[in-house]
Order: C-alpha cells, then sequence, then structure tokens
C-alpha cells in the first residue's frame, strides 16, 4: 500500500501484523487450531465431502450470524432470529404450496423478513425498548403465529414441487466429475463477501460501529442513529427470511414448533467466537465466517466423540460464556 | 486525628500524574486544595480514599503508617470523599441512601427503618439542618443534597471530610449555609480537604492551603499571607498568565457568521447574540445556567424555539444534525469521553465520521482519500499520533480532541462550537488547542467557546457572554474580562443587590 506521497505506510511491520494477529484477529489462530484438532479426531476431514458439508450445514446459521454480526457491533442484540426463521419459512412453504413458483417464494420470504425485522428496529427505536426485550417479545409472537397457523404440526413442501425445489439445498456447480461445489457454499460465501465490505469500505458500515461504540458522539457526528438500528435489524430479518428458504429447502418441512429452535444461541455464539464485542463498535465479519464454521467443527468434532446432540445447547452456551471472558480478559489488560 | 501523606508519586503507564506530593491535616483544619484541572488533586484524593494506590510514598494516621486499600477502609479510618458528582440514588429514601451498605438490621436479620430514621434525624439535628429522612432523594434541592453526603459522613463518625467542588451547583445563600455547618463541625473537631475554583470561597472558608501543578506541590502556606493573585499565580505559572491568544484584532470582521435572536428552550430563554468572521466569543456561567443547553441547541441537539440563522438564512427548529453540520457548524463537544470519541474506532475512522455525513457521495470508501486527508489535519492541527490505524485511545487527551477538531475541519465547517474543549486535558496541550482556536479565528472561522474556566476565556475571547439562570446576565467586553466580573455576574450577583 503506498500513501499519497508514495511512501510506504511505515505502521505495516512483522511486529505490528504480529500484535494484530494476537489482539485483533486472534479468531484465526483459534480456527487454525480447531483445523489441526478435527484433522487429527476425524481421519475423514480434509475429504472434499466433509468440507462442503460443514459449508452446507452452517449456511443457514452463516447467514443469520451475518445479519447478527451487524446488530451486535451496533451494540444491540436479537434473539427472534429462530421464532423468524420458522414464522417466514412456515409462509413460505403456503406460498410455495399456492403459486408452485420458488422465486415467489424466495422473494415473499425476504420481504417478510424486512418486515418483521423492521418492527424488531422500530419497537427499539421508536418505542424506546431495550432490543433484549422487544426481540424477546417478537420471539414469542412469531413462534406463537406460526404454530397456530399450522395448529402446532408442520407445514410440508407439496410432493410435485419436492424434487425441483430441494435442488437448491442438495445441488451444485460441478467442477469435475463427481466433485461440485454446493449452491450453500456459494450462497454462504457470496453473503460473507458482501457484508465483509458492507461493514469494511461503505459508509452504513462505519456507521454501525460508531453506533455501537458510542451513540452520543455518533449522533453528534451527524449519524442518524434510529436508522441505522432499523436498518441493522432489518437486514437480520432479511437474512432470517433466506435461512427460512434454506431450511425449508433442506428439510422441504417447516414443524412450527420445533423449526430453528436454538438459532439465537448458535448465532450469537459464532459471532462471539468471531471476535465481535458483544458491548458493541468491534468485530468483523471474517471473524464471524470462521466463527460460524469453528462451531459447526466443535459440533462435528463431538458427534465424532460420541457426545449427545442433545448437549448442543450447553455447548453453544459454553461457547458463548468463554469467548467473552476471553474477551474481558483481553480488554481488562489494555487498561 | 493527624493524616499525613509523604511523598506521594502515581503514574498511569508514562504520565506521572502526581510527583513527590506531602500533604497534612490536623483535627479541625480546612486545608484548601487548588490548582488547575488535571493537576492532580482528585487523584490525590483518591490515593488518601484507596481508589488508587500510589506508586510510590506513604499514608500516615496520628504518625502510624497505615495501608488504605480502598474506599471501605478510609471509612474505617473516618475519611469520607464526597464528589463533584455526588453519589446518591435518587429514587431511595434519604435514610435508606445515609444507610446503604451499612444498613441497620434487627435480630432477625430484617432492616430496622425506625432505628435508622432515628439515627438520621438526630445527625440532622447535630448540623442544624432540616431535611425529612423518609423523603424521596429525587424531591431534594441540589444543596440538601450536598448536605445528606456529609450527614452520611457524620453519621459513621468520619473525622475527615473531603469536598470536591461542593458549591458548583449551590446559590450564594446555600454556601453560606454549608460554611455555617462547616464550621460548626470544626468546632467539633471534624477536620475538612476542600477542593475548589472559587477563590473568595477558599479565602471565606480555608485557613491553610495546598497548591498543586502537573502533579506537583508548587506551595503551600496560610491563605492569611496570600490574596487572589497570588495563587492565581501559583496554580497558572506567571509565564502562562500574562499569554494572550487573542491578537486577530484585523478589520475583517463585517460579515456575520451566525445570528441568534430570542433563542429559548429547556433551561435557557431569550438568548440573543451575533457572532462574526473571525471572532472569537465565549459563553460561561455556572453549572444549571444553560451553558450546556445552549451549545447542545446551537447544534440541534437540544429543542429549542426562536430564530438561529447561519449565513444569512435560518436553521428551522427541529431540524436534524445533518443540516446543522451542512450549513457549516461543527461541535467540538463537552465530556469528551463520553460524547466525544468513539473509543473503539480508529483514528481514521474517528476524523472520518463527520465527512461520511456530510460530503461524502460514493458508495465505497477510498483508503487513499481516508488517509490523504487524514495527513493534511495531521501537519494542520500538529496530532501527534503513531500509527492511524490505531484506536483513538492511544492518543491523549488532547490529540484526541484535535482529532475531534480535525473532523470539523474535513467538513469545511466555519462555525466551531467548542465546549468546554479542554476539560481534562494537560497544561501544554491546552494551550496549543488555543493556538489552534486564536489560528481558526484569523482564518475567518466564528468561534464560540463555552466554558467555566476564567483562564481560558482571558486567552481565547474577543467577547464573553455571562449566563445566569438561563438569561444572558451580561456581555463583557475584552478590557472588562476580570476574574472577578464574570464571578460577579454568573452568581446573580448584580440582580441580588437590585433586589434587596
Amino acid at each position: 500500500m503506498l500513501n499519497i506521497k508514495g511512501e510506504k505506510y511505515k505502521d505495516i511491520t512483522a511486529k505490528f501484523i504480529f500484535k494484530k494477529l494476537i489482539t485483533e484477529y486472534s479468531f484465526i489462530l483459534s480456527f487454525v487450531l480447531l483445523i489441526v484438532i478435527a484433522g487429527i479426531v476425524n481421519k475423514n476431514f480434509f475429504t472434499w465431502t466433509n468440507i462442503s458439508n460443514i459449508f452446507i450445514q452452517s449456511s443457514m446459521i452463516g447467514l443469520i450470524a451475518m445479519g447478527m454480526s451487524m446488530v451486535i457491533s451496533a451494540g444491540e442484540i436479537d434473539i427472534s432470529v429462530g421464532s423468524q426463521v420458522a414464522l417466514i419459512g412456515g409462509f413460505g412453504i403456503l406460498v410455495l404450496n399456492l403459486t408452485g413458483s420458488a422465486l415467489l417464494m424466495i422473494l415473499f420470504c425476504a420481504v417478510f423478513g424486512l418486515f418483521v425485522g423492521t418492527i424488531n428496529g422500530l419497537l427499539i427505536t421508536k418505542g424506546g425498548m431495550p432490543s433484549m426485550i422487544a426481540t424477546m417479545a417478537m420471539m414469542g409472537a412469531a413462534r406463537s403465529i406460526i404454530n397456530h397457523f399450522g395448529s402446532g404440526g408442520p407445514f410440508t413442501v407439496s410432493k410435485e414441487l419436492f424434487g425441483s425445489f430441494r435442488l437448491l439445498a442438495v445441488g451444485g456447480v460441478p467442477l469435475w466429475g463427481n466433485v461440485k461445489i454446493p449452491y450453500l457454499m456459494i450462497i454462504f460465501v457470496i453473503v460473507a463477501i458482501i457484508f465483509d465490505i458492507i461493514m469494511k469500505q461503505t459508509k452504513l458500515g462505519k456507521h454501525i460501529y460508531a453506533v455501537g461504540s458510542n451513540e452520543t458522539s455518533a449522533r453528534l457526528s451527524g449519524v442518524n442513529v434510529d436508522l441505522i438500528k432499523i436498518l441493522v435489524f432489518a437486514i437480520t430479518g432479511l437474512m432470517c427470511g433466506l435461512a427460512a428458504v434454506i431450511y425449508a429447502s433442506r428439510l422441504t418441512a417447516v414443524a412450527a414448533a420445533s423449526a430453528a429452535v436454538g438459532y439465537e444461541m448458535e448465532t450469537i455464539a459464532a459471532v462471539a467466537i468471531g471476535g465481535t464485542a458483544m458491548s458493541g463498535g468491534r468485530g468483523k465479519i471474517l471473524g464471524t465466517f470462521m466463527g460460524v464454521l469453528m462451531f459447526k467443527m466443535i459440533s462435528n468434532i463431538l458427534t465424532a466423540a460420541d457426545v449427545s446432540t442433545f448437549l448442543n445447547g450447553a455447548i453453544s452456551g459454553a461457547i458463548i460464556v468463554i469467548a467473552v471472558l476471553m474477551q474481558n480478559y483481553q480488554n481488562r489488560k489494555k487498561i | 486525628m493527624l493524616v499525613e501523606m509523604k511523598g506521594i508519586t502515581k503514574e498511569f503507564g508514562p504520565v506521572r500524574a502526581l510527583d513527590n506530593v506531602d500533604f497534612k491535616i490536623d483535627t479541625g483544619e480546612i486545608v484548601g486544595l487548588v490548582g488547575e484541572n488535571g493537576a492532580g488533586k482528585t487523584t490525590l484524593m483518591n490515593i488518601l480514599t484507596g481508589t488508587y494506590t500510589a506508586t510510590n510514598g506513604d499514608v500516615f494516621i496520628d504518625g502510624k503508617k497505615v495501608q488504605i486499600s480502598n474506599i471501605r477502609v478510609a471509612n474505617q479510618y473516618g475519611i469520607r470523599f464526597i464528589r463533584q458528582e455526588l453519589n446518591l440514588c435518587n429514587d431511595l429514601r434519604v435514610f435508606e441512601n445515609m444507610f446503604l451498605a451499612d444498613e441497620i438490621k434487627n435480630k432477625y436479620g430484617l432492616l430496622n427503618k425506625k432505628e435508622m430514621i432515628k439515627q438520621s434525624e438526630m445527625v440532622f439535628k447535630r448540623m442544624n439542618v432540616r431535611i425529612d429522612p423518609e423523603s424521596i432523594m429525587r424531591d431534594l434541592q441540589a444543596a440538601e443534597k450536598q448536605l445528606v453526603e456529609i450527614a452520611k459522613a457524620l453519621l459513621f463518625k468520619c473525622e475527615l471530610i473531603i469536598m470536591d467542588e461542593p458549591t458548583t451547583a449551590l446559590s450564594t445563600h446555600e454556601i453560606e449555609d454549608l460554611f455555617k455547618i462547616m464550621r460548626l463541625l470544626v468546632e467539633e473537631g471534624v477536620s475538612f480537604i476542600y477542593i475548589s475554583h472559587k477563590m473568595p470561597e477558599l479565602f471565606d472558608i480555608c485557613e491553610k492551603y495546598y497548591v498543586l501543578r502537573d502533579g506537583k506541590l508548587v506551595s503551600q502556606g496560610e491563605f492569611e499571607d496570600i490574596d487572589e493573585n497570588d495563587i492565581t499565580e501559583m496554580m497558572i505559572g506567571r509565564y502562562l498568565l500574562d499569554e494572550k491568544f487573542s491578537q486577530h484584532t484585523n478589520s475583517s470582521r463585517e460579515e456575520v457568521a451566525i445570528s441568534v435572536k430570542n433563542l429559548s428552550g429547556r433551561g435557557f430563554h431569550n438568548i440573543s447574540f451575533d457572532v462574526q468572521k473571525g471572532e472569537v466569543i465565549a459563553i460561561t456561567g455556572l453549572q444549571g445556567s444553560g451553558r450546556d443547553e445552549i451549545a447542545d441547541a446551537l447544534f440541534g441537539e437540544e429543542a429549542f424555539s426562536g430564530q438561529l440563522i447561519v449565513g444569512g438564512k435560518q436553521i428551522k427548529p427541529g431540524s436534524n444534525i445533518r443540516k446543522f453540520m451542512k450549513r457549516g457548524i461543527g461541535l467540538v463537544p463537552r465530556m469528551r469521553k463520553e460524547r466525544g470519541i468513539h473509543n473503539d474506532l480508529s483514528i481514521y475512522d474517528n476524523i472520518n465520521m463527520a465527512y461520511l455525513n456530510t460530503k461524502f457521495k460514493n458508495i465505497l470508501i477510498s483508503n487513499k482519500k481516508v488517509h490523504s486527508r487524514y495527513i493534511n489535519h495531521k501537519e494542520a492541527l500538529d496530532i501527534r499520533a503513531g500509527s492511524p490505524r490505531n484506536p483513538i485511545t492511544s492518543l491523549s487527551g488532547g490529540n484526541q480532541q484535535k482529532v475531534i477538531l480535525g473532523k470539523w475541519l474535513e467538513t469545511d465547517a466555519d462555525i466551531l462550537l467548542f465546549d468546554n474543549p479542554t476539560q481534562g486535558i494537560d497544561v501544554g496541550t491546552k494551550f496549543e488547542i488555543y493556538h489552534l482556536i486564536a489560528d481558526l479565528a484569523v482564518e475567518g472561522k466564528a468561534i464560540i467557546v463555552f466554558s467555566p474556566e476564567f483562564p481560558e476565556i482571558y486567552k481565547v475571547a474577543d467577547r464573553c457572554i455571562v449566563l445566569y439562570k438561563g438569561t444572558i446576565n451580561a456581555v463583557l467586553g475584552r478590557e472588562e474580562l476580570t476574574e472577578k466580573n464574570i464571578m460577579y455576574y454568573s452568581t446573580g450577583a448584580n440582580l441580588e443587590v437590585e433586589n434587596a
């Protein structure tokens, strides 16, 4: 990198990079460590099937975690994401069965997601509610509405659409022979890149960090704090909508009562191990991206080690606690 | 009780906040501790009350060396610190506040309300004040809250009370009452360390003085032997006192940059004044005089009615802050840490924040352009920083303030509001900021400095508006600018004479 005078930036030295790696990019170290452990535990870890599986399994949580990264960077939290997926997915399947068009369904889910997210945002900004409370209300309401319309049972993709609609989840772009890059992997990576650009290189991204770091200072610099908060929740809603499409495609059904339960824990855990500060203002999309993959790798390792899947919640809880404790420890050292 | 501090040194990282300071106070004494902001007064008191541990030096009580490791220990030794921001819970009752964390319990482990109320009443009687222990804290006057803090100290047999700027929110009468109570308690053997900037009060209530400057004890003695000028000189240093920065008496001052007519809002009413291009005016007043609110109103952060005309065109009340920014107003806010900086963000992002909201038109931010803008202002403002990618908190307070100023230079603001700009900044950097203000005025910017500190006003202002209870009480020209005048008008002393 060169500055205007053509001189090299003096500050990018090996020492600088090392310091950054330890302080700001420590998630890369944990990511590498985890890959080594996973490679040792699981002999098939480095096969393409396994790796693409991890991406496929991560894609839903991954999309939502991108939105959650924004919400947490803005100093807020959204615990309604699981219920949103169930609500949007349930109605989305109804739309699919009714119209027979996957495109219409995707459009519906996206708009519906934006709508639900915007309501969250409005409650928090215009209604002055703490985000924990507003999204908790949304969590309960969304789940209850979809339970009501599904009478507690599942929404199922109709038989004739089944085959084609499932392609989204199982299909991919052929690379050579039998090897193909799954669509979900492509979607996840592209969305992550877009979010990374937004957070690093656009006004919106800078404003999100500014609001999360210090709302008053942000307002006094002319940032429209309310708009930024509404936007981050709306974008999270949009991501929930897209995740709902993927959910419906992978399972070809959305069970009203149990679909996407616990997603809020998993996404928050992924964001936390990705190094995003729970207090807002600091965080990286690359961190969240790796965080999501790490989360899946951890549960894969545990499955390989015969740990009960019932313990998933305990594991996400433990991950959040450990990640945040480590952040706090680092911050304390700085002072 | 004889309290002595010997050779106290305190270092925060590379910064030496206190350097080998000796301090002594005996039974029934009132000692005035004076010095500019950042001179180390509060740090010294924080060490005495266990909030900080000294890097070097010892504390002795009645000749015995003691270790005061936290506030509870200090309280056990009978030392209480009444801070400027009172430590009270507004939603609790008076007696609950007084016994907070030291509640009296009955034999079942439940609260003994009756006993607590009785003891509170006894203390108030001893102080000769009338406060109902059962009233809610919120309903009390500022002066009464101050008294509750003192009562709380007495309740626990406190022998040394430290008061940090206790009179900022009090009226003249309330101050007199407070002094009466203090004298009463001194008779009983209680001693006070009194921290204040207000000379008349210090000379009124204190016997001895200690002057700190840049963390060093520069002088000590009896107030009898000195006058106000002596002590100001000791605080600031003579060489600095005489320096004036407002030399920009050029004649190009015909154009009005900002005109305020009948501005009213929460805490201020009927404020009218003009500021011309190249002029620096100061607006001062005690806490609660409306100074903060006017600063916020001129930037759209506080609702107002009336006319605000910038560059010949009105800014309508209720416009959002971006509107004010686009019309060329910039604000360097008071309380830098809480309202000025984003401490998680880099220097780049901090200095760039206002530019993004006014001038930035593209989709993607170019790091190259951010850098070239930064380099320009870094040189103009003499910002001393390492890598601009580092968080802004890696800078000293003064340099952080320069970054915030740079933020407004990026938007080409031509009206700059400085709201208490040198709060918590070391003396050296303070003067750099005064120089910058003077330079900006010469460039033709209109500047309004909101400040409670006379030395600061004296150094930069061409004119000074003095507020009293939300209205303009006086406008002082350059030749009328004295600390005495400002004190006289900001306490509303002229109005009291008229009323009497």
